[in-house]
């Protein structure tokens, strides 16, 4: 356990028995957290992967064991100033609703002493990271905010203090699902740059494979079932306990690993205002496609034409399929592409930049082609493993 | 008599400083004004009704500025000094009888105060004045027994319904249990410890009537002498001040809770 570089955490057989209970919630867990990655805590309500997040920062103190940050031991600091080291989001986000926004960000800057104009200027940044304007938010009270903005705004004091290491319990649990996706894909932007190191708890096996660079399964007591990659752990989990946890589609779900920008984008044939008929038609006819896509004056797109569209005798404005809402951006999984694609109007889904400008499109090949890569790597792999073991079924696709 | 229309301007900016304004905003700011006019106008025709009054001399020793003054100030010190005392005991107790090691002790404490109010006012002044002593301070000594429970009990709930994430999002952070009391908790309770504090505070300008019978003064000296002499008017004027005073502090109070409750609440 000694190699590679310095663990940021490290835990050395922590254990909590609560008072009155017999069973261990936490029993002598040992890992290792690198720096700079997203590790997710991951298993069954009641496991103890919440009570494991908060032995780290301890607001539980262990009744055994040892938590390292850094190479130093932290089981026995003042708790409060370890806590000002650690940002903390919890499900509930916490916002303090007497508190204006730039209050709440500023509470840790202020107790580690900051000056007045630090902490504003922190607090402007950071409103301005989780993409919020400072002028129209700064002063504005928790209960004037959307809870994507609250959440938004939770995050930011979690970082405040500009803390290495972030826990987040359930940070997007009461989140309703499409904010919570696109609060995750601008989480995974900011880590991008930020390179944190995150403990992250969550039930959801699915947010675990999204947002992890690491999963760890925990079984009753805080046992880990697996600890790895979250391709590894779909491709070839450990035993019986994680592959019913990860549930059905193993396969399907390998889907959000693989991000957008990651596959080549499939040309499409497309067309801008002022439009022509004799040129569409000819646009059309010398491509292999079915229909040609309209962008407006930013290249963004408006809607596809099909050959149908283009002899109707009416203005060409007033025909078309809507490309909504078939368009994704490149930071979107290969899950969501596929979601989409069965639904568009075309069996395509339209990739553009965060401008919104049209910048190619994604087609079931694709996704195909990929999901061979993925296949073939697995093979390989079962084979250097163990050697002739491979179980046929699981690798079907 | 006490504060008719000087406070008007202030009162009228309260609700316009605040956040929303609607409907709720103009009926507030229709009470801060119309209550004290009102309550002025009642004032001024108590004053032109026993001016126009013929004063024999009995009714000449009580009703006249100079004793008036006198009992309304004993009234207001009776008053203010037990609802001090009361805010400082039952806000204190509230708080530790809130704490994760104490909080078993609540009921038992609630019970004891639940015997100081059941206890009939005037049978707890005259039972403290027998066994005690007579005069002021036994009389605020009662008034602090009898009014205790309502700020306790609002203090206890008022920290109680403080969302439990808060605290937990404060204490991991790093706020010291210190600071989540003093940055958090308080200042969301004080909406309902408030509340506590205005319904003692009415509570003791009404018992302290009943103080002139330990001989600790204010205005039931002026309900007592018109009852033992026989004077009407005397009975009349000096219930009609109490009623008076009683309702300026009440709106007093409602003031000041609408300024000292947290924004964003």
């Amino acid at each position: 356990m000694t190699d590679a570089p310095q663990p940021m955490i490290r835990l050395e057989g922590l254990t909590k028995v609560f008072p009155g209970q017999q069973t261990p919630a936490v029993d002598h867990l040992s890992m290792d957290i690198p720096e700079g990655e997203i590790i997710i805590l991951v298993g069954p309500s009641g496991c103890g992967k919440s009570t494991t997040m908060r032995l780290i920062n301890r607001l539980i103190e262990p009744t055994e064991g040892r938590v390292f940050l850094q190479g130093e031991d932290v089981t026995t600091v003042n708790p409060d100033a370890l806590r000002r080291r650690i940002g903390y989001v919890i499900q509930q986000i916490g916002l303090f609703p007497h508190m204006t926004i730039a209050d709440n960000i500023a509470v840790v800057p202020r107790m580690l002493g900051w000056d007045r104009r630090r902490v504003r200027a922190r607090v402007d940044e950071l409103l301005e990271t989780v993409g919020m304007d400072p002028g129209t938010y700064r002063g504005r009270y928790p209960k004037e905010l959307s809870g994507g903005q609250r959440q938004r705004v939770g995050v930011a004091r979690a970082m405040a203090a500009d803390p290495p290491i972030l826990l987040m319990d359930e940070p997007f649990g009461a989140i309703d699902p499409i904010t919570r996706d696109r609060l995750q894909n601008e989480f995974l932007r900011l880590q991008a740059d930020l390179r944190k190191t995150i403990v992250f708890v969550t039930h959801d096996i699915d947010e675990a494979i999204k947002m992890g660079d690491r999963i760890a399964i925990l079984q009753q007591g805080s046992k880990i079932a697996q600890y790895d990659t979250p391709e590894r752990i779909l491709t070839t989990p450990a035993n019986e306990f994680v592959e019913q946890f990860i549930g059905h589609g193993a396969s399907l779900k390998g889907l959000t690993l693989v991000r957008v920008s990651d596959v080549d984008l499939a040309e499409w044939p497309v067309a801008q205002a002022p439009l022509d008929r004799g040129a569409l038609r000819r646009q059309l006819a010398e491509s292999d496609k079915a229909s040609l896509l309209v962008l407006d004056e930013r290249r963004r797109p408006v809607k596809w034409l099909t050959l149908r569209d283009i002899e109707s005798p009416g203005s060409l404005d007033d025909v078309g399929l809507p490309a909504e809402p078939a368009i994704v951006e490149p930071n979107a999984t290969l899950h969501d592409a596929l979601d989409l694609m069965i639904t568009s109007y075309t069996g395509t889904v339209i990739v553009t930049d965060r401008g919104g400008a049209y910048q190619g499109v994604v087609e079931l090949d694709t996704i195909m082609r990929r999901v061979d890569e993925v296949r073939r790597a697995a093979v390989e792999r079962m084979r250097k493993d163990e050697p002739g073991s491979v179980p046929a079924e699981d690798l079907a696709l | 008599m006490a504060v008719p229309g000087a406070p008007t301007p202030t009162a009228v900016d309260v609700p316009q400083a605040r956040a929303g304004v609607g409907r709720g905003g103009v009926v507030r700011g229709l009470r801060y004004v119309l209550t004290p006019i009102l309550l002025g106008l009642v004032g001024l025709a108590l004053y032109v009704w026993v001016s126009s009054l013929e004063l024999d001399s009995i009714e000449q020793r009580t009703l006249n500025a100079d004793f008036i003054s006198t009992k309304l100030w004993e009234h207001i010190k009776l008053a203010g000094l037990s609802t001090v005392l009361v805010v400082t005991i039952a806000v204190s107790l509230g708080i530790l009888l809130t704490r994760p090691g104490t909080q078993r002790l609540a009921p038992a404490v609630m019970a004891l105060t639940n015997i100081g109010q059941a206890i009939p006012s005037i049978g707890l002044l005259v039972l403290l004045g027998v066994t005690l002593g007579i005069g002021f301070t036994y009389a605020v000594i009662a008034l602090v027994a009898y009014s205790v429970l309502p700020v306790l009990r609002n203090t206890i709930v008022g920290l109680q319904q403080v969302d439990r994430s808060l605290i937990e999002a404060g204490r991991g952070m790093g706020m010291t249990k210190g600071a989540v009391l003093r940055r958090i908790e308080l200042p969301l309770a004080v909406p309902v410890i408030l509340a506590g504090i205005r319904t003692a505070l009415i509570i003791n300008v009404g018992t302290a009537t009943l103080a002139t019978f330990t001989g600790a003064g204010g205005f039931g000296d002026l309900i007592n002498n018109g009852l033992r002499l026989g004077r009407d008017n005397v009975i009349f004027v000096g219930a009609a001040l109490t009623a008076l005073l009683a309702l300026t502090i009440d709106w007093i109070a409602s003031v000041a809770e609408d300024l000292l409750r947290p924004k964003g609440l």
